[in-house]
């Protein structure tokens, strides 16, 4: 087997093509980016070399200490929302047996299909005070709650983390759908022979064995929330003020709209280094070894 | 098996696809391609001096293309140069425009065909751009041109600001005029409440609070745009200080200074007043217009550019006013100072197109056309060049009143896009969308635009 | 193995949260179920509303009317975005970039994660962390140098240049989704293939590709529709006219200040209705391919 998996032609057939593609067109102009953020450089022509001072200046920087707090609510709202909604209907819906399926499994993936700046749009209009469809009913309610969703400083990035949250809810949906169809069958049958009811099935034999797909939804959550753009760009230009603006946010104010392309470049690195960091301490937390069928026998073992 | 032929196949079929649809366009496109190529050879060569062979272009009658760089998405935009390219067939029979919409993107698009060598031969280009565009060499000098071309001797004397660079050079042909930051109102919902129009900010507190009352919004404001918070703070602060945000601009004062605290300190005043609608900050220019046109709000702060769509949709109940100032005597005072301004942008041409020559010549020929359109047309007078035409309907007449001041105006700032200093623009544009959050301190606001001064 | 006896397993495997036939277990059970579908009837509803937005004008969108139905149907919104550009030949051009990049993006995601997740080479754990760097980088930090290298190697204004860098950054995207399946599935099918004396490619075809149909059906739609919507790279790698691709419709109709909204709507509605058609007729063709996928080795 050890020797079945070490086909070295193979290896290289399989591996490099996409090896090559990537760092061409990505990696490459990541390079230049980490390059240019030494450099006192609008972007156009050459820059002066300046070391590590658009990072000095960087960490000094009000608008990035407030992008790394929105980095982290981003992320966390998003990370919450959308794994329990997710795995909540998954789950359910992987019963064939539930009414009306076929329908709120399309339904659920729909606003993935639209472009973000409908979504956007959309929400936009429900979060307006004046005429809005949030406050609206509200007052249809009798409750007399006014809100400027998007309009205070410190719940404006909870708003937009939500839209955020709420458009890619499907996808995660359909990743988990998808990873609970590739589970064997022969799992559930011995949990079932086991008494096991559906509830603790699920806790027991599905999560645990979704464990993958776990890991890339909080992998795409996660980076996701960190690297927060195109919401703000459209519902807030970053506002009120600067309350809500991201790592990203600060980068493309300062390479388009300052000129300190350099300084601009010093924002992506470290977003590209937080991603990293990040990706690491997950695979780090789903470390262990032992594959689908090891954790299997576990499972029956316990259950026994 | 079937399946390896099948994913093979696909495979095949991709790499087909990718080679066919690779090959096609570059076949089209073979000329403008190799054109690009020989600028690029050239770049190092030449700084901002047109190619010596160009002007043999301009004597034969040979077809040439020339690629555009415009605004074109509204009657504001589309009419100058639908009518512009019109005229351009007679003048220059030879001579073809092929036009890029350009993209509201905060100007990505012209700084990456900056950076790759791909600027179209003639762009419209903004005053922050073009300082960046002018140190890469990205930007010709049009002094030349522009008096070859008599273009320099029809710019209004009151508009000379407009048409050179502060190092005194020609980088960009102006077509738009000085513009102004006008405080529209609307008569009719005044006069039914029985407000007067404000001239000291107590009375706007007065009149904000009766609107309130009876459920109008007293100004709206499309604060998700900068430039117009921008605007009315620089409003505010040219009460006590003429120079507005251009002085800080220009370096020569500090945001400290007692104007603009206190123009801050009244911006917070007003918003906690309840001078805007709720949503404010994210609101866009068509929702807040839309605010005033419905006559769902009093009051409207935009450019006088507005004043056609206004006069258009609320005829006779619209009209502007001066700006509110702490006493009735600076506001009679004030009544010469204004916000607003213009700047020297416009159309530039790029040094290294293959006809920069007449490039320059084509992009001096269509900013005068589009101040004849703007005139004729679309119903201002206030455009950089002394045309010769007649408008095709009289000029509204809050239009007509607004002319009618102008002699009497002693100072202007600038808008936002005409900023020079594009961290102090960022910051301005920024920091006074949140002054229209309630809980936004003024002095926070003050420690940020020093912070911005201070790079 | 009959189809039959595949859907008989499946029923068992599903499972519902029963909890007990007491009273609040039922309450329980009504409240969650209407939540489902209320949950359903939101995320349904933005596509209602950008039909009806598509058919108002400005006051009618943020002022008069921001959710209802139209007052009056303005077909002219349909015109006017239909006259602004060639939309016909848009849809072309999306198409075909969204189509060959998701093809290209899947074939080599696919093979580069079974390389990695499967196969034993020093680095690997290195590699797939590599390429997963793309996912972190903000579109508009590279757009220069991108714009640079796609000029450099002659691919600019062509539809290659799309479609190559469309490709490179969502393959960061499918190795992970890709990555985490291979790791998922058993060893012991391989296993028999090598002992039945198939070598790895055969292998790699005849079982791995048809085991992680649920993954690829769910990639290739999500790539899609990432090149579908694209605007960024677009709409500084596009100048040709008879090139662009449909996102770029919208910038006819947004000006300096006054964009006209409803035939923004209208630009939208023509640019989402056929992908949305589309997944709706291929959801259920999709779902079999996954049933069938996921059972085969059951």
């Amino acid at each position: 087997m050890k020797k079945f998996y070490s086909n070295k032609p193979a290896i290289i057939l399989f591996a490099v093509p996409a090896l090559f593609v990537f760092t061409v067109f990505v990696f490459y102009p990541i390079v230049q980016v980490f390059n240019k953020s030494f450099y006192d450089w609008n972007g156009l022509g050459t820059g002066t070399f300046i070391g590590f001072e658009n990072y000095t200046k960087l960490f000094k920087d009000t608008v990035f200490k407030i992008s790394n707090k929105n980095a982290l609510i981003f992320a966390g709202t998003i990370t919450i929302f959308q794994m329990t909604l997710a795995s909540t209907f998954a789950l359910v819906l992987s019963n064939q047996r539930v009414k009306g399926r076929e329908f709120l499994r399309i339904a659920y993936f729909i606003p993935v299909v639209l472009s973000v700046t409908v979504v956007c749009q959309l929400w936009l209009a429900i979060f307006n005070s004046d005429s809005g469809l949030l406050n609206t009913i509200f007052q249809r309610l009798g409750i007399n709650y006014r809100q400027n969703w998007l309009s205070n400083r410190y719940y404006a990035i909870y708003a937009i983390s939500f839209v955020n949250a709420w458009q890619w809810m499907g996808y995660q949906f359909a990743l988990l759908m998808a990873g609970i169809k590739s589970i064997p069958n022969d799992y559930y049958e011995a949990a079932k022979i086991d008494g096991a009811s559906t509830f603790l099935a699920h806790m027991k034999v599905t999560i645990p064995l979704l464990k993958e797909t776990y890991k890339i939804c909080l992998t795409i959550s996660l980076t996701g929330g960190v690297k927060a753009f195109t919401e703000m760009f459209i519902m807030t230009k970053g506002g009120p003020g600067n309350s809500t603006y991201t790592l990203t946010y600060l980068m493309y104010k300062a390479a388009f709209r300052e000129f300190r392309y350099g300084y601009g470049m010093a924002s992506a690195s470290i977003l590209v280094i937080q991603c990293l960091i990040i990706i690491l301490v997950i695979n780090w937390l789903f470390r262990d070894r032992e594959g689908r069928d090891a954790k299997w026998g576990r499972i029956k073992e316990k259950a026994n | 098996m079937k399946r390896v032929t099948a994913l093979l196949l696909i495979f095949v079929l991709c790499l087909s696809m990718f080679a066919a649809c690779s090959k096609k366009p570059s076949q089209e496109t073979k000329t403008p391609d190799t054109g690009k190529q020989t600028n690029q050879d050239k770049e190092p060569a030449k700084d901002k001096e047109p190619a010596g062979d160009s002007t043999e272009d301009v004597a034969t009658d040979e077809e040439i293309t020339l690629s555009i760089y415009a605004q074109y998405a509204d009657d504001d935009t589309k009419v100058p140069y639908d009518y512009a390219v019109e005229e351009l067939k007679k003048a220059y029979p030879n001579v073809t425009l092929k036009l890029e919409v350009q993209a509201q993107d905060d100007g990505q698009k012209l700084m990456t065909y900056a950076a790759t060598g791909n600027l179209p031969d003639i762009y419209q280009v903004a005053l922050a751009q073009i300082e960046n565009f002018k140190q890469s060499g990205n930007i010709m000098v049009l002094n030349d041109i522009a008096k070859a071309t008599g273009f320099e001797d029809k710019v209004f004397d009151s508009a000379k600001n407009i048409l050179y660079n502060e190092d005194g050079n020609i980088y960009a042909f102006p077509y738009a005029g000085n513009e102004y930051v006008v405080w529209y109102y609307n008569k009719a919902i005044f006069e039914k409440y029985n407000v007067e129009v404000p001239k000291t900010f107590d009375q706007l507190l007065e009149a904000i609070q009766i609107f309130r009352d009876n459920d109008i919004i007293p100004m709206s404001i499309f604060g998700a745009e900068g430039w117009i918070t921008a605007a009315m703070y620089d409003v505010i602060a040219t009460r006590w200080d003429a120079g507005g945000i251009a002085k800080l601009d220009d370096g020569k004062g500090s945001a400290s200074e007692d104007a603009y605290l206190n123009a801050a300190k009244m911006m917070n005043t007003l918003v906690k007043a309840g001078l805007f609608q709720s949503s404010a900050s994210s609101t866009n220019y068509d929702q807040a217009a839309q605010l005033f046109l419905n006559g769902e709000s009093a009051m409207f702060i935009n450019g006088q550019w507005f004043i056609t769509d206004a006069a258009a949709t609320l005829g006779d109940d619209v009209d502007w006013m001066y700006y509110p100032s702490y006493d009735e005597a600076s506001y009679e005072a004030g009544k010469a100072v204004w916000s607003g301004g213009g700047a020297a942008a416009g159309y530039a041409v790029n040094p290294d197109s293959q006809h920069a020559e007449l490039a320059a010549e084509v992009a001096a020929f269509i900013s005068e056309k589009y101040c004849e359109a703007k005139v004729k047309y679309r119903g201002t007078p206030l455009v950089a060049l002394d045309v010769d035409v007649q408008p095709e309907m009289e000029f509204p007449a809050m239009m007509q009143k607004l002319q009618a001041d102008i002699p009497n105006q002693t100072s202007i700032t600038k808008f936002a896009w005409h900023l020079t200093n594009a961290i102090f623009k960022t910051a301005i544009e920024d920091q006074t969308k949140y002054l229209l959050v309630e809980d936004y301190s003024p002095e926070e606001f003050i420690t940020e635009i020093n912070n911005a001064l201070a790079q | 193995m009959g189809q039959n006896k595949r859907k008989s397993k499946l029923v068992n495997k599903s499972v519902s949260l029963d909890s007990g036939n007491s009273f609040f277990g039922r309450l329980w059970k009504i409240i969650f179920r209407l939540f489902c579908w209320l949950y359903a009837v939101i995320s349904l509803y933005p596509v209602i509303w950008l039909i009806f937005y598509s058919f108002k004008n400005n006051s009618e969108i943020f002022v008069t009317n921001p959710f209802g139905f139209p007052t009056t149907l303005r077909w002219e919104n349909y015109a006017k975005a239909w006259s602004q550009y060639d939309v016909p030949t848009y849809f072309m051009n999306s198409l075909i970039v969204s189509g060959v990049t998701v093809a290209l993006t899947i074939v080599l995601a696919l093979l580069f994660s079974y390389a990695t997740a499967r196969m034993r080479w020093r680095g690997r754990n290195v590699a797939k962390i590599y390429l997963s760097l793309g996912m972190f980088i903000p579109v508009q930090a590279i757009l220069i140098p991108v714009a640079k290298l796609i000029n450099g190697i002659g691919f600019d204004s062509t539809r290659a240049g799309l479609i190559t860098i469309y490709t490179a950054i969502n393959l960061s995207f499918a190795s992970l989704v890709y990555y985490g399946f291979l790791k998922e599935l058993p060893v012991e099918l391989e296993e028999a293939a090598c002992i039945d004396g198939a070598n790895i490619f055969t292998s790699f075809f005849r079982i791995i590709v048809p085991l992680v149909k649920p993954a690829t059906a769910t990639l290739i739609i999500y790539t899609f529709l990432n090149a579908w919507n694209e605007f960024n790279l677009a709409n500084v790698l596009v100048v040709e006219e008879e090139l662009k691709t449909l996102p770029l419709g919208l910038l006819f109709l947004q000006g300096i200040f006054t964009t006209d909204w409803g035939a923004m709507g209208a630009t939208m509605v023509i640019a989402s209705l056929p992908t949305i058609i589309i997944y709706i007729i291929f959801s259920k063709h999709v779902e079999n391919a996954m049933t069938i996928g996921g059972a085969i080795k059951g």
